[in-house]
């Protein structure tokens, strides 16, 4: 675990004072020098767990609005599909189902990046990440969990799961 | 009164989820199948309850303090949400549950066999 640098300790610290003004909502003085109070410590001992790369890494106008759209367009339209069909099978008697663990591989490279496409699948019902390992070459596979499997075949089954997804999030990540 | 239609329709539609989702977590097979029925309260529940519970503190309470704190609920919902489904899953295949028809492949067994 490395040390945590000042810009991690300031990213930190602009987050959690934001926090509290958005919870706390009002603007007197003595409600900012508290927050402020509470803030520095937190980002203190947390900073070196919350940021491991470049604090400033969201803040390159690029990235930014990229993130906005894979989390409002993209995301949104994958989880309202999924939550339809989803509810229709629950309706429909719960017997339309064809459960299975497939394995499937991750083309994404940074940490952050896998981590925010394994949640993305699991957000999205009919499909939750059990697990995340690497092979000897290097390469990473998820295992899923799937409501529905429609192939057993690694490639195929990437490209129903996260194609969209994946490719969302790789304008963000790479 | 639209925008009261508006926020009721949307609860609503949050509802019907949250029905399906509860239905599901019921009277599914098995503990996996079970979990998949649950995320759909949790996402499209949670989000159309928050989006008309939203239109409602924007445009009748006109209250920005009410709205900020509905938009950090459903923020938080979504963060923590798979993160919890992940290791009640994994928790659950590691302390040997398993469904009892025949799921349709198992990698996970292939490559970790206890």
């Amino acid at each position: 675990m490395q040390k945590a640098k000042f810009p991690a300790i300031a990213a930190t610290f602009v987050l959690c004072y934001a926090f509290w003004i958005l919870l706390d909502f009002s603007f007197k003085v003595e409600e900012l020098i508290a927050g402020a109070v509470v803030s520095l410590p937190v980002a203190l001992f947390s900073a070196r767990f919350f940021i491991h790369e470049n604090a400033g890494w969201f803040l390159h106008p690029g990235r930014f609005f990229s993130a906005i759209f894979f989390w409002c367009g993209t995301f949104m339209v994958e989880l309202v599909k999924a939550n339809v069909d989803m509810a229709k099978r629950c309706f429909g008697g719960c017997k339309n189902i064809n459960p299975g663990i497939v394995k499937i591989p991750v083309d994404l490279r940074s940490d952050y990046g896998q981590a925010a496409l394994a949640n993305a699948i699991t957000m999205t019902p009919g499909t939750i990440t059990l697990d995340i390992a690497e092979d000897k070459d290097g390469k990473t596979w998820y295992y899923i969990h799937w409501i529905d499997v429609a192939t057993a075949e690694p490639e195929a089954a990437g490209e129903a799961i996260k194609g969209r997804l994946e490719r969302g999030l790789r304008r963000v990540w790479e | 009164m639209l925008i009261r239609i508006i926020a009721d329709l949307l609860i609503a539609i949050g509802l019907v989820f949250a029905l399906a989702g509860t239905k599901g977590t019921l009277k599914m097979p098995d503990t996996y199948s079970r979990m998949q029925a649950s995320t759909c309260i949790s996402t499209m529940g949670i989000l159309c309850a928050g989006l008309g519970a939203l239109v409602y503190a924007v445009f009748t309470m006109h209250s920005a303090s009410a709205a900020i704190k509905i938009g950090v609920i459903v923020l938080m919902v979504f963060v923590t949400n798979p993160v919890g489904s992940h290791a009640i899953i994994k928790g659950a295949y590691r302390a040997g549950f398993r469904p009892e028809k025949r799921m349709e492949v198992d990698e996970f067994r292939r490559d970790f066999d206890e």
